[in-house]
């Protein structure tokens, strides 16, 4: 009989208090070290950073953390869920990030996050710098214009996870491994109803963070970002002009990925992950 | 603008509108996959390249072109640019910026308006139909 093919990969439930109530989220991770949280786009949940976590180029010095917000992947909404709409905001999702980190008990973790989650990382840099060890921001901006109305995303005659993929599936590049691509799309498929509109809601209504980024300290706490010249969501010029606004930001442009840089094309991005990770690692020292 | 160079213009418009009317006759009878998706779908919808004008009757998923367009007709929604766009859209590895339906209307290189939910209901059957023309699989 053959062994069984585990990946490193071990998931488990944590309970994590979030403003007022107990959250069960599940979080996976593999590999020691330095803890590498992951953050997934809007709509999506944490198998984005699947590849990362098999990758031992990375794992040999990080532990990689990917956890499901609540509402995602396979954290249930909060009890009482049913009664309301979901709706994330700054200071919701800042409180998520950190509870988690606070439930983990992680020693200034580095916090990766990508498109919601490259939003809200120079947020954290802003408002709890010294608190992490660095921010990487992939697909991240302080600001960018909407390309549709969110309403299409949750309405009846129309279903919620066709139209989701459909409307990011612009955002992967042609570059792109058709494997990966369409299982980038699936997640969105998979979504909850509501739920990437929800978390749109922070992106495009409640995290204009233009002029509000005053004071980071880039030698405390490197703040890395990294845009794919395909993603006309948040385009490689919304990073710039953030990366121009904050003194010290290390800016990367990504050729031929899109918005899903870890899930679209693993390869491709770790050659642009890699050089930072081995900075942050050197810099740990 | 010369007349010389209108009549350019209105050539590769009409080349551009034939391309796109032989890969939805072609191309889409060879795609099980794509008639399968739209196979619910009952709508008329509009394709502008530059000035010409394709009419898009789509009856369980199949779409035919109408040869004329009749007086007084309407359709549920219009996806219109000029040739420079739907040639950029259909290269084999198109450009940052190019690559889909939404990266152009964002740019506005692209318009797209009318009664949107037959396109938003069905929107990767459509994005995969007017991209039929791009050889490669960037899609």
């Amino acid at each position: 009989m053959s062994e069984p093919r585990f990946e490193p990969i071990v998931g488990r439930y944590l309970t994590v208090p979030i403003m007022d109530a107990d959250c069960r989220v599940y979080v996976e991770e593999a590999g020691s070290g330095i803890p590498l949280v992951c953050l997934h786009t809007a709509g999506a949940d944490g198998r984005q950073f699947r590849h990362l976590m098999c990758d031992e180029a990375v794992t040999s010095r990080y532990r990689v953390l990917a956890f499901d917000m609540p509402w995602h992947g396979k954290s249930y909404p909060p009890v009482g869920w049913q009664d309301c709409e979901y709706q994330l905001t700054t200071e919701r999702y800042v409180q998520t990030v950190r509870a988690f980190c606070k439930a983990m008990a992680l020693d200034r973790p580095v916090v990766m996050g990508c498109s919601i989650g490259g939003r809200i990382v120079p947020q954290l840099a802003h408002a709890h710098g010294p608190e992490f060890r660095a921010l990487i921001g992939l697909e991240a901006a302080d600001h960018q214009q909407p390309w549709y109305d969110t309403a299409w995303l949750h309405r009846g005659d129309v279903h919620g996870g066709e139209v989701c993929a459909a409307l990011v599936s612009g955002l992967v590049a042609p570059q792109s491994p058709a494997q990966h691509r369409h299982e980038t799309l699936w997640q969105y498929m998979q979504g909850g109803p509501g739920v990437f509109k929800g978390d749109l809601y922070f992106y495009r209504v409640d995290s204009d963070l233009r002029g509000k980024l005053a004071g980071i300290d880039t030698r405390r706490c490197p703040l890395y970002l990294l845009t794919g010249e395909y993603d006309f969501s948040c385009t490689p010029e919304d990073t710039l002009r953030t990366a121009q606004s904050i003194p010290g930001t290390r800016v990367t442009v990504m050729k031929e990925v899109g918005h899903f840089p870890m899930s679209e094309n693993p390869a491709r991005f770790r050659e642009y992950l890699l050089p930072v990770l081995e900075e942050i690692a050197a810099g740990a020292a | 603008m010369s007349d010389c160079n209108e009549g350019r213009d209105a050539q590769v418009d009409r080349e551009l509108a034939g391309r796109l009317r032989r890969a939805i006759r072609l191309a889409f009878d060879g795609d099980a996959n794509l008639q399968r998706r739209g196979r619910h779908l009952e709508t008329r919808c509009l394709i502008q390249i530059g000035t010409e004008r394709l009419l898009l009757e789509i009856h369980a998923g199949r779409p035919t072109i109408a040869e004329q367009i009749p007086l007084l007709c309407s359709w549920a929604f219009a996806i219109r640019a000029d040739a420079k766009a739907w040639s950029a859209l259909w290269q084999p590895v198109p450009a940052p910026g190019s690559h889909d339906v939404f990266a152009l209307y964002k740019r506005g290189e692209m318009q797209i308006d009318g009664n949107l939910q037959p396109l938003m209901a069905n929107l990767q059957y459509f994005k995969d139909l007017v991209t039929l023309p791009r050889e490669g699989e960037g899609r």
